[in-house]
């Protein structure tokens, strides 16, 4: 009930301030509807040429302009939950905010649950105003389908949020984290964008440590949903997203981050109660 | 654990490490690749605040305050003793303890500065478990007791700094909490601000019942606003009384002797029961305004003593007074250990 009620209060907050600050709303929509738009276009202008080279360098799928652009999509999605635990909490602790989530009798896990759950959510929204606009541009090109995406999306967010929490707690602690975090984020993006149908670096324990990091079974799911329901319209074909083992890398992985996130963040925010940090900047 | 107390800091310490690379050090000028220091912000703090009772806690910069305010909001954990809130140990019922307490820390900040006062009202009563009619009333009646009615749908950037201040109270009261912490609430606030938030505090915690803990630099506030004054230095709580105690136990033991001219305050420290002297020079007149012992016998025979030395030295005695003392000479002693200037 109060997790409902703190997450009431998070949602009706962003949308006030999405809409008050309707500018800023909308050129973020813009600036992402043209950098997708270019990307795609781009792509699409030399197509050829692009899957040739690719195909002769990495031997990936043919599809390779969507499989980018939703790379682009699903980490700018990584990059965005990261920050809301990161700079965001960096932020709220500049602006006295986070001193006051600190005093909520719900504690910070749940305040910090609820924040990034609406994060994401308007994450979400704005990602699909963008693709479906980019969709609609370039003829249906991209197809969506949004039951699994948004199944796919949450099992994502879940799977970052645990890593999240962990990079959180180290703010609660440290604050000045704000290059570090950037790394990660930045690596996440450069995953999603990386991972295609399958992870095969040829050396067993990097694949291995490349299932662990959230977000490559992430992308590889959600790519592989979006790709190949993109081939189902042509060749009549369903490839279910069960029958791919990164789904339940993807499962246990959000299980295990979020387990171990949670537990980490609230080691840190004891720590940082004995330090004298918690709340302040 | 005392029953009476709604609010009780029992024997509390606490330590800082802080870790320092590569600083020079700040007497020998040596730099070291690795430097460990330790700060002690409170040693064996105690103190008890009651009922509908408002306690003040005075300190100058670095003395201790806003950590022991943060030990009890539960923000910082002791490093030895225990603080309780309504019975509740903070270190073990954390998050039960959050919902009898409204803190104040930096009031300017609290407040999210894109959203309105009653959006901030909204947002933090449903962080608190504040919820429907029961928020919008209560958002309403605070924010009208408070007297910011009219600005309630003005976003808070518009705000000037005391009305920022004043929306922070409210947020603190949002869930009617029988405990209120106010860190520094006047701290750089216009005398009109500084008055108005003062009678409010007064007004909240006498009409809802409210126990307050306020600290603050101002010394009008805390001697017009306080039942009972705790005063901090270096860590220590120095003394802690009814504020009507703190003055008396200081103000019974200063006259000021108006003379025609200057006299050598010298002679007069030789006098059994002086503890300090010293002449000024105040509109025209001379006053030589000497501390004397508490006790009632030295401190007469003393006075007989003075008056026999300025007769002897021929000077005219124009007057004589017992000073008033003021909290912020009661302050200035107790914290630099210097005899208190005294005051009209």
């Amino acid at each position: 009930m109060g997790f409902f009620l703190v997450l009431k209060a998070e949602l009706v907050r962003t949308f006030i301030i999405m809409r008050r600050y309707w500018f800023a709303t909308l050129t973020s929509l813009v600036i992402g509807y043209g950098m997708l738009m270019g990307l795609i276009l781009g792509f699409m202008a030399r197509r050829d040429q692009v899957t040739e080279m690719i195909d002769n360098r990495f031997g990936v799928d043919p599809s390779s302009a969507t499989n980018a652009a939703l790379g682009l999509i699903i980490g700018s999605f990584a990059f965005g939950i990261i920050g809301i635990f990161s700079q965001g909490l960096q932020n709220m602790a500049r602006s006295g905010q986070l001193e006051q989530l600190c005093l909520s009798p719900h504690g910070l896990v749940t305040n910090f649950l609820a924040r990034s759950l609406v994060g994401s959510t308007a994450s979400i929204l704005t990602s699909s105003i963008i693709l479906f606009l980019v969709a609609h541009s370039v003829e249906g090109r991209i197809y969506a389908d949004p039951l699994p995406v948004a199944a796919l999306l949450f099992l994502t967010y879940v799977d970052l949020i645990g890593f999240g929490f962990m990079l959180g707690g180290l703010v609660l602690l440290f604050k000045q984290t704000g290059q570090i975090a950037v790394i990660v984020r930045i690596a996440l993006l450069g995953l999603a964008v990386w991972a295609s149908d399958r992870v095969d670096t040829g050396y067993a324990v990097l694949d291995a440590l490349v299932h662990i990091l959230p977000v490559t079974d992430a992308a590889i799911c959600l790519k592989h949903v979006l790709i190949r329901n993109q081939i189902l319209l042509d060749t009549g074909q369903f490839v279910s997203v069960f029958e791919i083992s990164s789904f339940y890398y993807l499962v246990l992985n959000s299980l295990v981050w979020t387990a171990i996130g949670i537990s980490v963040f609230k080691w840190m925010e004891n720590w940082s109660r004995d330090k004298g940090t918690l709340g302040s900047y | 654990m005392n029953p009476g107390y709604m609010v009780e800091v029992a024997n509390v310490n606490k330590v800082f490490h802080t870790h320092h690379f590569l600083q020079r050090h700040e007497e020998s000028g040596k730099r070291a690749w690795y430097r460990k220091k330790t700060v002690r912000a409170a040693r064996n703090i105690s103190f008890g605040i009651r009922k509908g009772e408002i306690f003040g806690l005075l300190g100058p910069n670095g003395a201790g305050k806003t950590t022991t305010v943060k030990m009890i909001s539960g923000l910082v954990r002791p490093t030895a003793g225990a603080v309780y809130v309504d019975g509740m140990n903070v270190d073990t019922k954390r998050l039960a303890t959050l919902r009898r307490i409204g803190v104040v820390l930096e009031g300017t900040r609290t407040s999210i500065w894109p959203l309105t006062p009653l959006e901030n009202l909204a947002y933090f009563g449903n962080l608190r478990d504040v919820k429907g009619p029961v928020l919008r009333k209560r958002g309403m009646e605070l924010l009208d007791l408070i007297g910011l009615k009219d600005k309630m749908n003005v976003q808070v950037r518009h705000l000037s700094r005391g009305q920022k201040q004043k929306l922070a109270i409210c947020i603190a009261l949002i869930s009617d909490p029988p405990v209120l912490l106010l860190d520094e609430p006047t701290t750089g606030l216009d005398v009109q601000s500084s008055r108005s938030i003062k009678d409010k505090i007064l007004e909240i915690t006498r009409e809802l019942g409210k126990c307050v803990l306020v600290t603050t630099h101002d010394m009008n506030v805390a001697q017009e606003l306080c039942d009972n004054i705790g005063i901090i230095a270096d860590g220590r709580l120095v003394a802690c009384k009814p504020t009507h105690a703190l003055i008396d136990y200081f103000s019974d033991v200063t006259c000021a002797f108006y003379l025609d001219r200057a006299a050598d305050p010298t002679p007069f420290l030789g006098i059994p029961g002086v503890l300090s002297a010293e002449c000024n020079s105040e509109d025209g007149e001379y006053a030589l305004v000497l501390r004397l012992i508490r006790q009632e016998d030295q401190r007469s025979a003393a006075l007989y003593a003075i008056v026999e030395l300025l007769k002897n030295s021929g000077r005219l005695l124009h007057g004589v007074e017992r000073r008033k003392q003021t909290l912020e000479n009661v302050f200035i002693q107790l914290t630099s250990g210097l005899p208190p200037a005294t005051g009209d």
